[in-house]
């Protein structure tokens, strides 16, 4: 009794700051989805459902729903697949591989605003090392700021997520797979299988855990990111990067117009809220079977 | 015995292969951007990789450094940054320690309450979070910075260390529970000493998402008081007139301190981190 008692001291700090910044606001947050409230300071009154009348009505809505959805699938599994790559070939024991692993994962511990930063640089159209390399052999014609265009900004800032987070997925996949037990691969290479089904019957199991647990994490991750592209084009050129974090951002702080925000806010939570019941529901179903 | 080796030869080959596009690719643009900040700005501009000696540089850095007040947002980062690791780890600790040994009431529940708030969307947040900081007057102080980020780390890293504690023997806090130790005691002197590589990981993973957040910075911080380094970043590339030579020190500037806790933990970086995930495996 006493001991248990005392687990809810020690959890205590953690749920009371919780609660205070994050349970809270939420909850406020929802409130204000049903409200005119800006900033401005007129007076607050509940509007019933018009925001979310407004949102469906409103297209820059939908194109950032839209690309908040591609975002995160083509990411999160494009991550998933190099990420297994890169920790199939850290597995092997080759000269060096320790020295490679030691410093793969330097680009997911620097800030998002440097990542940015880096990437502009990259993509300018004069200084711009891809298009010195364009120019220098000849293909002058493609030329241009990647971040700044219609078509490429985007594939751009998807790269930028697989810069970032497939080192780390490598390192844990990799973590995952060594500590699968070896007598596990004997075993199969005695039933005589070779190197696709080994990785397909021994390590993809062996590592589904992890798997589970990266995936989850990253689409709620990226889903909900909004340094990536606000520090990088802001959401343009022209919308065409927008994603509903930003949108919400930009009608909150540059636009005040927070009732409205908070209700695309509100769908978004809803979103991940259906996506994370769903997931659990097969999980668990898996678990059973 | 030929086709076996010559798989091997081939497998190598390939590893290489990947490697070497992995380095370009991920390390590449760091060192380029490192290179970058020690050339002047007319080479910069000339689109050639490599310039004359006397065109390499240490006056962006300087200029930096005496000109503008990234010192300043340097130290606030800093300051922002230790807080924040020393606050976040003794929640931390505690929470985990206390979900890994004790049997509280609806744990289970309490687990995954916490971890689904990262499902939160923090854009949804950030408005009321405003009002609440200045409700308690916080607004442009260190405090209002640390309490904001606090919510950016706790799921992760009380999950993160619940599961490190969970692959601690219990038998060890049992023992000294028959010596006759407080449960501070126990923290203390039996289970830090034996998780300090799990504890180090937390503690890095604090400083680094403290010192790489823009969202909760750019809410609390309104003056130069609390403005960090990756508000600096953020306003100097934006104004029109970029000094990439300049950019460039700045970027590095903020880099260098993570790589350089990076370079102290990387060894047990991913054990740490995903501990949860793989004892459950």
């Amino acid at each position: 009794m006493i001991q248990r008692r005392a687990g809810i001291y020690l959890i205590l700090p953690a749920l009371v700051i919780m609660a205070v910044f994050t349970v809270y606001p939420l909850l406020d947050g929802l409130r204000i989805a049903f409200t005119n409230y800006n900033l401005l300071g007129n007076v607050v009154q509940f509007i019933g459902l018009d925001n979310f009348r407004q949102m469906l009505a409103d297209p820059v809505f939908w194109l950032a729903l839209r690309h908040s959805i591609v975002l995160t699938v083509v990411v999160v599994f494009l991550q998933f697949v190099f990420g297994l790559i890169l920790a199939t070939v850290m597995q092997q024991k080759l000269p060096g591989m320790g020295a490679f692993k030691s410093i793969i994962m330097a680009s997911w511990v620097i800030p998002v605003a440097a990542t940015a930063t880096i990437f502009k640089f990259i993509a300018q159209p004069d200084v711009g090392v891809i298009n010195i390399f364009l120019r220098a052999i000849g293909q002058g014609q493609l030329v241009t700021y990647w971040l700044g265009n219609l078509q490429f900004a985007f594939p751009f800032i998807m790269m930028m997520h697989l810069w970032r987070n497939v080192p780390f997925y490598g390192v844990a996949f990799l973590a995952a797979m060594q500590a699968i037990p070896r007598a596990y691969y004997e075993a199969a290479e005695i039933d005589g299988a070779g190197a696709w089904d080994r990785f397909r019957y021994v390590t993809l199991p062996g590592i589904r855990n992890m798997i589970v647990v990266m995936v989850t994490i990253h689409v709620l991750w990226t889903f909900n990111n909004f340094d990536f592209v606000y520090l990088s084009t802001g959401g343009g050129p022209v919308n065409s990067t927008e994603v509903l974090p930003t949108y919400v951002y930009r009608l909150s702080w540059t636009q005040y117009n927070i009732g409205f925000a908070s209700s695309i806010g509100t769908t978004m939570f809803l979103l991940l809220m259906v996506y994370f019941i769903v997931y659990m529901r097969i999980y668990e179903r898996q678990m059973t079977s | 015995m030929k086709t076996r080796s010559g798989i091997r030869v081939r497998t190598a080959v390939l590893s290489y292969l990947v490697v070497l596009i992995s380095l370009i690719f991920f390390v590449g643009p760091m060192l380029w951007i490192a290179y970058t900040s020690f050339r002047v700005e007319s080479s910069i501009f000339t689109e050639s990789v490599l310039s004359p000696a006397n065109e390499y540089t240490l006056q962006n850095y300087q200029t930096i450094l005496s000109v503008t007040d990234f010192p300043l947002y340097f130290l606030n980062s800093l300051k922002i940054g230790l807080t924040v690791t020393a606050l976040s780890l003794f929640v931390s600790i505690i929470g985990a320690y206390g979900l890994s040994r004790f049997d509280v009431k609806g744990k289970n529940a309490l687990i995954i309450g916490i971890f689904s708030t990262q499902m939160f969307p923090q854009v949804l947040l950030m408005i009321p979070i405003y009002l609440v900081i200045v409700a308690l007057g916080m607004l442009n102080r260190v405090i209002g910075v640390v309490l904001g980020q606090m919510i950016l780390i706790l799921p992760f890293q009380i999950w993160m260390l619940k599961g490190y504690f969970d692959g601690l023997p219990p038998e060890i806090d049992d023992a000294a529970q028959i010596d006759g130790t407080n449960i501070a005691q126990r923290l203390l002197l039996v289970i830090l000493p034996v998780a300090s590589p799990g504890v180090a990981v937390a503690a890095f993973y604090s400083f680094v998402v403290s010192w790489g957040d823009y969202l909760i910075v750019s809410v609390v911080s309104q003056g130069n008081a609390t403005a960090t380094v990756t508000l600096a970043i953020q306003r100097l590339t934006a104004s029109l007139l970029v000094r990439w030579g300049q950019v460039a020190a700045i970027t590095v500037l903020a880099i260098v301190p993570t790589i350089l806790l990076f370079s102290f933990v990387q060894g047990r970086l991913v054990e740490g981190l995903t501990a949860g995930a793989i004892k459950e495996g």
